[in-house]
């Protein structure tokens, strides 16, 4: 009955309604695309930084981190990579072996980091013959691949060689000549200036070591949660690692995405604020015309509590019926526009494309489809429902129905 | 029965006070057809909303059948309403957004009475109330008479032990304040439900068979015919 008598009430009033339910639509359709479009934006910020390097989740021997030595490295076995591989989310798993080291070319030395890998696991996390600009990556022994500031520094492209001097494993010397294989846009003006590539084994011989990983750098299933790979990982590993999350090891990127994520919630914050005075104002309305209609409910014996459930429900249908129909509207254009990323240069023109471009990200922007935005903005509609309603509350509370039936 | 003890009732305590009902005391039988006479002013609507513990007296007591109302709280007297008083109202005050049958059969919901129940009542009372054939209309879609003739029919849904009609016939015409005197009657003779009104119309007092009359507050009279 509360429930035929909420929804007949909102019928009462058709036009009223309609606007109401029209303004949280829109209001909620702004914020659905806005922040889809944003965190589609970050999804692939992260993608590009973190899935093209540095992974969602890095494993270190204890202290690496603090401490980037080559003693800090550790010897990683079958068992352990097993160990990794059966966490759930857990799609790839690639080590590497980092150093630093100066690299010379006759009168000009720079510093540099060398990354030692495996050129078939690499692969998997990113496709890096996308990323050449000249040469080729398949790498063979005692062969590097330079980043495109190395090469512009130097002067140099393939078939050019680099010397290479620097600290090897255990107070050893390391030094070495290295053809140049081929040079490498790592899409990050950073890495470009230090980024050098050898296979494993020739970085095993520069520093002479013996079988030695610095990281253990895993690819995971998308969508799936890293903090929840952390967790499981340290179910399964000793003291004798460190588990990272690109949080952690990019946290400039962590803070660019929470910074400009705080500017889309103030403008969501102020969607909100219109669409709650607006739907606020509808349930004052509601409430002080139907002050007679509440006295009469209270004479014949409808309990307060009761009453208060028909507005709070009328309230909650108002504001629901919006957001159903703003999700059924925004979710199919969030998955069209996943599908078919939107151009940025329609939005910002070809000078701020270019920008982006340079720096390693692409215009091609798709919209974030995460149940997350949806459901959040719903949930927050809906509390903002429940405080509304504590107006009418407090009147029903009060109400005396002899004086509410002598209006 | 239905007693009131030394009852006042006043508006604006302390600065200019007005005495609305003014140490009346009276009982009311089970099965009168009492009406409550007296000029506008005279205390008639404040004296019925203290009886049926919509408005809180300033002193005095009403009991009924034993229990004193007036010492109830306010979940307690609107659950007091539910299961023992009727109320017809002067404008009739029927809910807009229900049907005939669904006003009548919502005091039953409220009682928590199961769904047989409660078609079977509203049935008997629609045809009571001689308005079985528009028990699908809603109030808008009723003649004022008609609407005060559901309104009867709800103020019995909950099978209360007296009902308060404040001024039922006042917006009716002849033929209307007639036909609800008719069925009024008619249920007080075979249910024996108690019945008061308040009013000025002449037909209503007529059928009286008590008529009590206030001034200022006070009873000024009471005759039983």
């Amino acid at each position: 009955m509360i429930f035929k008598i909420a929804w007949r009430n909102i019928y009462r009033n058709k036009k009223r309604s309609l606007i109401t339910i029209t303004s949280v639509f829109a209001a909620l359709l702004l914020i659905i695309l806005m922040r889809a479009l944003q965190f589609g934006f970050y999804d692939k910020l992260i993608e590009t930084v973190v899935e093209s390097y540095a992974g969602y989740v890095e494993i270190h021997a204890d202290g690496f981190w603090d401490n980037q030595s080559l003693d800090n490295s550790m010897q990683v076995d079958q068992q352990l990579l097993d160990d990794i591989q059966s966490v759930k989310g857990v799609e790839n798993i690639v080590q590497r072996l980092q150093t630093f080291s100066l690299i010379s070319l006759g009168e000009k030395t720079k510093g540099g980091v060398i990354n030692g890998i495996n050129l078939s696991e690499e692969q998997k996390i990113t496709d890096w013959n996308k990323k050449m600009v000249s040469g080729s990556f398949d790498l063979s022994d005692n062969e590097i691949i330079i980043a495109k500031g190395i090469a512009e520094f130097f002067g140099i492209s393939e078939n050019d060689t680099l010397i290479l001097y620097g600290q090897g494993y255990r107070g050893m010397m390391a030094a070495g000549k290295y053809p140049v294989k081929g040079v490498i846009d790592l899409k990050n003006p950073d890495l470009n200036k230090i980024g050098l590539f050898m296979t494993m084994e020739s970085v095993r011989n520069y520093i002479s070591s013996d079988e030695i990983s610095t990281h253990i750098i895993i690819g995971k299933e998308k969508y799936y949660d890293e903090g929840k790979i952390v967790e499981d990982l340290a179910l399964i590993l000793s003291d004798d690692y460190e588990v990272m999350t690109w949080k952690e090891t990019l946290p400039e990127i962590e803070q660019t995405i929470t910074a400009d994520s705080a500017g889309g919630l103030i403008m969501a914050f102020i969607l909100y604020v219109i669409v709650v005075f607006g739907m606020f104002g509808t349930v004052l309305m509601m409430t002080e015309e139907r002050k007679y209609e509440f006295g009469v409910l209270i004479s014949i014996g409808m309990s307060r509590i009761r009453l208060f459930g028909i507005i709070l429900v009328e309230t909650i249908i108002l504001s629901m019926v919006g957001v159903v129909l703003a999700v059924m509207v925004t979710y199919p254009i969030s998955i069209y526009y996943n599908i078919n990323p939107i151009d940025m240069a329609i939005l910002m023109g070809d000078g701020a494309v270019q920008m982006i471009e340079e720096m390693g990200f692409s215009p091609m922007i798709p919209m974030s489809i995460s149940w997350d935005i949806p459901l959040s903005h719903s949930l927050v509609i809906f509390i903002f429902s429940l405080l509304i309603s504590i107006y009418p509350a407090i009147k029903i509370s009060k109400l005396n129905p002899v004086k509410s039936m002598k209006i | 029965m239905i007693e009131t003890k030394k009852l006042l009732k006043i508006y604006n305590p302390g600065k200019y006070e007005v005495k609305a009902v003014n140490d009346v005391s009276t009982v009311f039988a089970e099965g009168e057809f009492t009406a409550v006479v007296g000029p506008s002013g005279s205390g008639k609507t404040t004296f019925l909303n203290c009886v049926g513990g919509l408005d809180t007296p300033s002193s005095g007591d009403v009991i009924i059948s034993d229990e004193n109302i007036t010492k109830l709280s306010g979940a307690e007297i609107i659950k007091y309403r539910l299961n023992n008083i009727g109320f017809v109202f002067q404008a009739y005050n029927l809910i807009p957004v229900l049907s005939a049958r669904e006003n009548i059969e919502m005091i039953m919901l409220l009682q928590g009475a199961d769904e047989k129940i409660r078609k079977s009542r509203t049935d008997e009372l629609l045809n009571q109330v001689g308005l079985y054939e528009m028990r699908n209309r809603r109030p808008s879609q009723l003649s004022g008479g008609q609407q005060q003739r559901v309104a009867v029919a709800r103020a019995l849904a909950s099978k209360p032990k007296f009902i308060l009609a404040d001024e039922p016939t006042a917006n009716l015409d002849t033929s209307s304040t007639s036909n609800l005197l008719d069925i009024m009657n008619k249920l007080n003779i075979n249910e024996k439900i108690t019945f008061i009104f308040s009013t000025h119309d002449q037909r209503v007092i007529d059928r009286a068979r008590r008529v009590l009359t206030l001034e200022d507050g006070k009873i000024v009279n009471d005759i039983k015919k």
